[in-house]
């Protein structure tokens, strides 16, 4: 085991001080070194969108990322998207429309849709698909998903 | 494990140089999930994210593009004004993975896999890139089509990266298409073809074409452009030059299809990127 290597790391506005190896992903820090268990562990392949987390405003694959390659940086977790105890848009959106079956896959969608609609605030539905293409669900919920997202969008108050 | 962010290119090779078991770390969409799968298991890790002069997309005085090793497939995909045949580049880009890989993903982590089911590999060799390779004896310059060795081999030796893609200026009249064939959004392609073409008085009179996920490298035949140049690039022209890139073809059996299935993509496909890339330079 090589020796740990002090880094620091903004999460959600915070910034923590934090000893890890050069191997350990940003999801595996986020989890079990500063508790963060929203950003969920599905393949750990850069397959399933679960681990989605944005770094400076890019939604990116979690376990895809170095913890030691994301210092300097603003990272948000599914955690940062709330303010206290109000949901944020797409999360309410997501609740009203049920679109959640098992969860596991939530918090990446979360993550992903709001990436997407911070640059795009009136994706089309086609738009929508694209930017959750990443994103995969098991139950097979992404009609719902997507109904979500458009009426978190700008033009979706329906 | 170690772990280095240098600054500078002269930095980061003289790394390399040191531990032939260091690897370069640019976006880890690869890396990573090689890593976390237990395949490879680097003695150093050498992050080029704080080296600018890996950045960027720039075009030189005499129209020819280079695109930074750094550069990431998003930046690519939203590059405007990308001269004629060069947008290519971008059409190709767009169609990597989805948007988490394309905000992570780069152009020189991407070719230096030597994944030719990869994007890349195919637009370069139809674009006659070369990549501008970097070691502890200067720059020097692999044409695309030797940068692809076999399957995960590419031409770069121990203590060289890559630094940047480059390609000529434009051909004069010519655009480029690419066509992918996948299972499903974001997955490698099946088959995938790309394809520059300039029409003249509706005949062909410049064809470039290589196909992805047909070999352990992207696959170009001279003789096949031949056959397209000076042709209507009608069915009957199509169906000859795809005979003759078939011939270059030794497609794997996969998950992502068998290597008959592929032999019977490359016609529609090559029909369909040939057809792409002419109708962007409109009747002439």
């Amino acid at each position: 085991m090589s020796e740990a290597i002090p880094i620091s790391l903004t999460v959600n506005g915070r910034t923590h001080r934090l000893f890890v190896q050069p191997w350990h992903t940003l999801l595996q820090v986020l989890r079990e070194q500063i508790l963060l268990t929203g950003s969920k562990r599905g393949c750990n392949q850069g397959v399933c969108g679960a681990c989605s987390v944005t770094i400076d405003g890019a939604v990116v694959r979690g376990c895809l990322t170095l913890a030691v390659n994301a210092t300097d940086r603003e990272i948000v977790t599914v955690e940062g998207l709330a303010a206290g105890n109000e949901l944020s848009p797409v999360q309410q959106a997501l609740l009203d429309r049920g679109a959640v079956q098992c969860g596991f896959c939530m918090p990446g969608m979360a993550v992903a849709a709001t990436a997407l609609l911070a640059d795009n605030p009136d994706p089309s539905d086609d738009e929508i698909r694209d930017g959750l293409s990443g994103n995969l669900c098991r139950c097979s919920g992404y009609v719902k998903v997507i109904e979500a997202v458009r009426s978190a969008s700008a033009g979706g108050a329906s | 494990m170690e772990f280095h962010g240098p600054s500078t290119v002269e930095e980061a090779v003289s790394l390399l140089a040191s531990d032939e078991e260091a690897r370069c770390l640019a976006g880890g969409a690869t890396l990573v999930a090689m890593m976390n799968a237990d395949l490879v298991m680097p003695s150093a890790l050498v992050s080029l994210r704080h080296i600018e002069e890996l950045r960027g997309i720039f075009t030189d005085s005499g129209g020819g593009l280079r695109v930074g090793a750094m550069t990431t497939h998003r930046e690519v995909a939203e590059a405007d004004g990308l001269a004629g045949a060069h947008a290519l580049l971008s059409d190709t880009a767009r169609a990597i993975g989805h948007p988490a890989i394309r905000n992570m993903g780069t152009v020189g982590g991407s070719i230096g896999h030597g994944d030719p089911q990869a994007d890349y590999p195919g637009a370069l060799a139809a674009l006659d890139a070369a990549v501008e390779v970097r070691g502890p004896d200067g720059t020097r310059p692999v044409a695309a089509e030797d940068f692809f060795v076999d399957y995960l081999e590419t031409a770069l030796l121990p203590g060289e990266l890559i630094a940047a893609v480059t390609l000529p200026p434009p051909p004069a009249g010519a655009f480029g298409a690419y066509e992918k064939f996948a299972r499903v959004e974001g997955d490698y392609a099946t088959v995938s073809v790309a394809a520059v073409v300039a029409m003249e008085d509706g005949r062909c009179s410049y064809a470039r074409v290589a196909l992805g996920s047909c070999g352990p490298t992207p696959v170009r035949a001279e003789a096949a452009e031949d056959r397209l140049t000076g042709s209507a690039l009608d069915d009957a022209d199509i169906a000859e030059a795809a005979a003759i890139l078939r011939e270059e073809c030794d497609p794997v059996d996969d998950v992502r299809g068998s290597g008959e299935y592929r032999m019977m993509l490359v016609e529609p496909l090559l029909g369909r990127a040939l057809r792409a890339a002419a109708a962007k330079g409109g009747a002439r």
